[in-house]
């Protein structure tokens, strides 16, 4: 070992050692409990693969698992938004940085106001029926949150509208990061505006895509927070999500290795799908 | 001499142990604060040589923190409880029977009913809450309806009558506790261990329900939510509900936050089931968890019946706007005469007193996964009422679900059908493991005239292996 490396180890040594106490240590025990019969009150004892049986026979957990799939929908649509919003207000324009600030609010909205907000939103006599109804595009009210079919819809939405913004922000980071000279150069080659950000500005940010693409799959696979201040799983379990099922066993239940089986089948699919994401969106060219 | 007896019994008194009692409640603070440091003032005032610690938790914890001291060898030596906890903790054996330090009569024979499983009883009633119907005069007059319901029928069939001739809704029943209507109904949830809602009378039911619901009826908002108090409030307070099914508090709620609204409801004590069961009944308590040292009992139980004494609750039923548990405190004139010049706030108490001693908390005890199984149920009263999905195919749907899991838990039982693919148990084991006797076979004499109702005390003797 070179002593660059060493001491590259050296410095991450303190932070490695603060991950394993909080982070590694938690997700490997946590996944070795999903694989017994833990409670609180009980000795433990080590049941091999029955609460992974438990909770593939339960309908709400299998509901769950194919609604967070569904909940990945959102990402494209999210991060298209974004990088939109993003060249949208990367423009010098004057009151930009209102917008700027408009779209971030979202972001640093608590779930509890999120989900207060929205429900009056979207009650059947609330804000948005009102001007669908004004306008005649519905003849009667949408259940938003109270029909079967619309109500994941209705909060994958939210979850899109909440995390906009953020994306936004590194977008417009990466976007202030592309170097000009290759824009000006493009422009005297006589490139238009469509072709400068197709050839330069999209290629360029490729490593920023790949992040917030990741992180975004990963929102989505443990969307959770929004179903709980505005569904809680209904109508019909029709929005329980796989995270919501871990949550409602494991902290509302106290049914802790179902929670963990849950859990562990939510961080593998996470860890799958990411590494999916990295291996197609790996930036071509350092 | 006498000097040196009076210092003798100071060392004395100074080197007696203090007796620590540590009670716990639940979102009491800080509302609650004055009456319980007062409590705690007050006894040890009276006891020399005790020491009493009072401890709030937020309720969504409580319960995590309590298995956890009693896994660690500290529990508490009193716990206020729900009856539904109460039962799961008494099942894994994590509280203990009080019979021994109860004063029975001193509190309302209902209430300690609700909290005998298996024919013991597992905790001091604190108090309970019944509903009453507050209703709008000015929609019950445009619907023209002359009198307030008084029965689950008459309030179905108004809801209808004011939605058809006023376009409002008329009532926000809670289904998401449909297993509570059912039973409130005379209608069994489990019988011998195995589902049994998908009956005609079942099928029934629902159907008024949907009917209702069809022609607009039913409050859509959060209509099958866990809790959808919320929106009837909201809805009610807004004009746009004929009917509330709640506790007085409510109503207070309702003088506080709309006037005019208030200016027009009136009302009046909510329709019995034909069990005879009050609605809305959810009895608060104190539980002597498990791994309390025996020696400290006795001190534990005098200063539960303190706790939960006529004065004590007479006092905190005042201040919470809830009703005692204790007879006498319940019989007090507050809850029994309308003050002269009464809003309908005031009315709402009496009202609610009147169905006080009828009040039970409604729920299925004794069965694991409970909520689980619940979820499918109210799942299939959904698609039911809301005409998604045929009623009697979806309890179909649901019996089946529940008795899957059923069958293991209480394995012993033969299944047979009978009727309209219900499905019932001729039971071998179970049935000769029944107590034949005690407070839970009085339950059942006494608020079930219909054999097969299940009530949380019947569901015991029908399910205790």
């Amino acid at each position: 070992m070179s002593r660059h490396t060493l001491a590259a180890w050296l410095f991450l040594t303190p932070a490695l050692l603060v991950l394993a106490v909080f982070s590694f240590w938690p997700v490997g025990f946590g996944s070795y409990l999903a694989f017994t019969d833990y409670s609180l009150i009980r000795p433990t004892h080590w049941v091999g693969l029955d609460n992974f049986r438990y909770i593939f026979e339960n309908e709400m957990f299998v509901t769950g698992l194919r609604n967070s799939v569904v909940f990945l929908l959102m990402v494209p649509f999210v991060q298209v938004g974004a990088l939109a919003l993003a060249v949208l207000v990367n423009n010098q324009l004057p009151g930009i940085r209102l917008f700027r600030a408009a779209f971030y609010v979202p972001v640093v909205t608590t779930v509890s106001v999120v989900g207060i907000m929205w429900g009056f939103m979207f009650h059947e006599q609330g804000a948005l029926n009102y001007v669908l109804l004004l306008f005649r595009l519905v003849d009667a009210p949408v259940g938003w949150l109270s029909h079967d079919g619309i109500a994941l819809f209705a909060i994958m939405f939210v979850t899109m509208w909440r995390g906009l913004g953020w994306y936004m922000v590194m977008y417009l980071a990466a976007l202030q990061a592309v170097p000009a000279d290759m824009q000006e150069a493009a422009i005297l080659d006589g490139a238009n505006r469509w072709q400068r950000f197709w050839k330069i500005t999209v290629p360029m940010l490729r490593p920023t895509i790949a992040v917030c693409t990741i992180l975004s799959v990963l929102a989505a696979l443990k969307a959770y927070q929004e179903v709980d201040v505005l569904t809680q799983g209904g109508p019909m379990n029709s929005t329980f999500t796989a995270l919501y099922y871990a949550y409602d066993q494991g902290l509302k239940h106290l049914k802790l290795p179902r929670a963990l089986a849950a859990s562990f089948i939510v961080s593998l699919l996470c860890i799958g799908i990411a590494l999916l994401c990295l291996r197609w969106l790996k930036p071509k060219h350092r | 001499m006498l000097t040196l007896a009076s210092v003798l019994l100071a060392v004395h008194a100074a080197a007696a142990p203090v007796q620590k009692i540590e009670f716990w409640t639940f979102s009491m603070k800080p509302k609650f604060t004055p009456y319980f440091d007062g409590i705690v003032r007050s006894y040890e005032a009276a006891n020399p040589g005790v020491k009493v610690e009072w401890v709030d938790f937020p309720w969504d914890i409580i319960q995590t923190k309590l298995v956890t001291r009693i896994v660690a060898g500290t529990p508490p030596a009193l716990v206020s409880l729900n009856v539904p906890w109460a039962d799961e903790f008494a099942r894994d054996g994590l509280l203990q029977p009080v019979d021994a330090l109860l004063e029975r009569g001193r509190y309302l024979p209902g209430t300690l009913q609700d909290l005998t499983f298996s024919g013991k009883t597992y905790g001091f009633p604190l108090y309970s809450n019944v509903a009453v119907i507050a209703y709008n005069t000015r929609i019950f007059k445009a619907a023209a309806i002359p009198h307030p319901p008084r029965s689950l029928d008459e309030q179905l069939a108004f809801a209808r009558q004011i939605a058809q001739r006023t376009g409002k809704a008329g009532l926000c029943p809670a289904l998401a506790k449909i297993d509570g209507l059912m039973m409130q109904q005379g209608l069994a949830v489990i019988r011998n261990g195995r589902a049994v809602f998908n009956s005609p009378a079942h099928v029934a039911l629902i159907r008024k329900l949907a009917d209702t619901y069809k022609v607009g009826g039913l409050l859509k908002d959060s209509l099958f939510a866990e809790d959808n108090f919320p929106a009837a409030i909201d809805a009610y307070k807004g004009g746009r509900l004929g009917m509330l099914l709640a506790p007085p508090t409510a109503v207070g709620r309702i003088a506080m936050d709309a006037r005019d609204i208030y200016a027009v409801t009136d009302v009046a004590p909510a329709p019995l089931g034909p069990t005879g069961i009050a609605d809305g009944g959810w009895l608060i308590h104190f539980g002597v968890p498990a791994g309390v040292d025996k020696a400290l009992l006795p001190a534990v139980g005098k200063f539960a019946r303190y706790l939960t004494n006529d004065a004590n609750q007479l006092a905190f039923a005042k201040a919470a706007s809830v009703y005692p548990a204790a007879a006498r405190a319940a019989s007090d004139p507050f809850f029994t005469t309308v003050p002269p010049n009464a809003g309908a706030a005031e009315k709402a108490v009496v009202a609610g007193a009147v169905s006080m001693p009828h009040s039970h908390t409604l729920y299925v005890a004794g069965v694991t996964d409970y909520d689980e199984l619940r979820r499918s149920l109210v799942k299939a009263v959904e698609a039911g009422v809301t005409g998604r999905q045929d009623i009697q195919q979806a309890l179909d749907q649901a019996v089946a679900i529940w008795n899957r899991k059923l069958v293991k838990q209480f394995p012993a039982q033969s299944v047979t059908t009978k009727g309209s693919g219900t499905k019932t148990v001729a039971s071998a084991a179970v049935s000769q493991k029944r107590p034949t006797g005690g407070p839970n076979a009085q339950a059942v004499t006494v608020f079930v005239p219909d054999p097969d109702v299940v009530t949380n005390s019947a569901v015991m003797m029908a399910v205790a292996p």
